[in-house]
């Protein structure tokens, strides 16, 4: 709810570490550091690369990234394989959102499922599933579908986990309220089992997307004919470090910017789950 | 509307409750919470059930709403029984559950969205119900923003918005300090006249019952039972100077005692 220009009480927090007692606003420091955190290691790194480190095999200053950045983008490679990341990433967590919600509330609601099914999902979920990768990839070939599946199956857990839990840490006071009122089942589901799970589903589907990054990645390496993985495993067979480091950065951005949509999401159809976070 | 207030007692029985027993059991071992409850309820009228713990009175009410089944007896509310809530009751509960994912009119209006209203019409008559408990202007707030007090007109007005026959209110402000809690008793005697219900109201403080209600129905404990009925004379408007009066305090010491001697039996007992 903190809309822009409303002061928030983290705002008017005052610094009170600050050596120096300056009146900046909490969020304004925090900002500040993390840019002074990033400069420190994006110098670091080029130091290091240009003097540091002989061996180019294992290491490339940051200046050598952009510029292998610039070269495969301007050659419209990069573009290709982040495409081609992105739509697995984006079609499996879809799936695994759908289903894995449907699936996860089956299981809270009804006992029959949940007896049969509870364990097995606690144990998938602790499996490392990314191990099943190469026989999806010999199931659905090299193209998108397998990395799709691997997504999927990697993703699916966390996010079916997390809304059982949601579901089943309903306060049972909210139920008895909504059954004074005549409820029948389907309206508890709906108005209070449902909504007061929202926070958890959300959390779970950030656990899923950090996976999925993941199985997007391994899923390539055993097998693609385009994505990052095939990026950065092609570059390492011709024993290039620069695009390799370029991959790995452009995989870190992107898990830092969707679990930033996550976040944001939350904070917008979730805003009563902020406050409860705020108070702290 | 005012008038039949003022001599409730001349007035019509709403509800009538004959044989009214409940048994638990836990562990194997019977527990008689309730052992036939005879009352009759008055239309318009405020009644407060008070009691040492244990005397099954938050039973009593969650039966007469129809979230507890009863072992035993009958209620019937003008004429037909009582076996599930309905929109003819209304549910005030100790703590306010309201549901943090809506805003106060969206929690107002719950009652009337799981009966099927049409949102605008049920926000309609829930902005009314707002305006009656005093949250004119907080409508869009969360529950999180709002105070103890705030919190519980919400349930109250959620609890009106149905338009019950009766409200039961289960020690609605017991989890409110002592400030808060004298206003908001004030406050509901105001909507209990303005909106003209009749109230049934569960209370373990003998002060807040004998500044409420019109009858005070005393409970004792293993079983729990009715064990007196004390008819609160009213001479005014019930004001907080009330609470000063010689009346008064007849009227408390008259209850303490009853419950005060069934404590010393019990003492006795065991």
């Amino acid at each position: 709810m903190s809309n822009a220009g409303e002061t928030t009480s983290e705002d008017i927090e005052e610094d009170k570490s600050g050596l120096f007692g300056s009146n900046e606003t909490a969020k304004n420091r925090k900002r500040r550091r993390l840019i002074t955190s990033l400069i420190v290691i994006f110098v670091g790194w080029e130091l290091f690369g240009q003097f540091g480190i002989e061996n180019r095999l294992f290491f490339a200053p940051l200046s050598e990234i952009a510029v292998s950045g610039y070269e495969n983008w301007i050659s419209g490679e990069l573009q290709k394989h982040i495409s081609a990341s992105f739509q697995e990433l984006l079609y499996g967590m879809l799936l695994a959102t759908i289903f894995g919600i449907a699936f996860g509330i089956l299981i809270a609601i009804n006992q029959s499922v949940r007896e049969h099914c509870d364990p097995i999902v606690s144990a998938l979920y602790a499996t490392p599933t990314v191990a099943i990768a190469p026989i999806l990839i010999t199931a659905f070939g090299l193209g998108i579908a397998s990395k799709v599946a691997v997504v999927f199956l990697i993703a699916v857990f966390p996010i079916i986990i997390n809304t059982t839990v949601g579901i089943r840490q309903t306060q049972e006071s909210f139920i008895e309220t909504a059954y004074s009122f005549n409820a029948t089942r389907w309206q508890v589901i709906a108005k209070v089992l449902v909504p007061s799970s929202i926070p958890f589903v959300i959390a779970g589907i950030r656990l899923g997307v950090g996976r999925g990054i993941v199985g997007v990645v391994v899923g390539e390496l055993f097998g693609a004919d385009m994505g990052l993985g095939i990026f950065i495993f092609e570059a390492g067979q011709t024993f290039d470090a620069a695009p390799q480091f370029l991959g790995i950065l452009i995989l870190c951005f992107a898990g830092m910017a969707l679990t930033g949509l996550l976040q944001w999401t939350e904070k917008k159809i979730a805003p009563w789950h902020h406050f409860a976070l705020d108070e702290e | 509307m005012k008038n039949n207030k003022m001599n409730v007692l001349d007035n019509n029985v709403m509800m009538e409750i004959r044989g009214l027993s409940k048994e638990f059991s836990r562990n194997g071992e019977r527990l008689q919470a309730l052992l036939e409850i005879d009352l009759d309820v008055v239309e318009g009228e405020f009644l407060c059930l008070v009691g040492p713990s244990g005397c099954g009175k938050t039973t009593f009410l969650r039966i007469v709403q129809g979230l507890i089944e009863k072992s035993a007896g009958s209620i019937e509310l003008y004429g037909k029984p009582i076996t599930q809530p309905s929109a003819d009751r209304g549910f005030v509960f100790q703590q306010d559950n309201l549901y943090p994912w809506r805003t106060v009119i969206a929690n107002a209006r719950l009652g009337l969205e799981l009966a099927g209203m049409g949102t605008d019409q049920a926000n309609a008559r829930a902005n009314e119900m707002l305006k009656l408990v005093g949250l004119e202007g907080f409508e869009q707030s969360y529950p999180r923003e709002l105070s103890g007090g705030m919190r519980q007109r919400v349930n109250l007005a959620r609890a009106l918005t149905i338009d019950p026959k009766v409200l039961l209110m289960d020690e609605p402000f017991a989890a409110l300090d002592a400030i808060t809690r004298e206003a908001m008793q004030t406050e509901l005697l105001r909507i209990w006249r303005e909106a003209g219900k009749t109230v049934m109201f569960v209370t373990h403080q003998i002060d807040e019952a004998v500044y409420l209600a019109n009858r005070v129905v005393v409970m004792a404990p293993r079983p729990g039972r009715i064990e007196k009925i004390v008819t609160i004379t009213k001479t005014t408007d019930r004001s907080e100077d009330a609470k000063r009066s010689q009346e008064f305090h007849q009227a408390v010491d008259e209850i303490r005692d009853i419950i005060e001697s069934h404590d010393r039996e019990d003492i006795m007992a065991n």
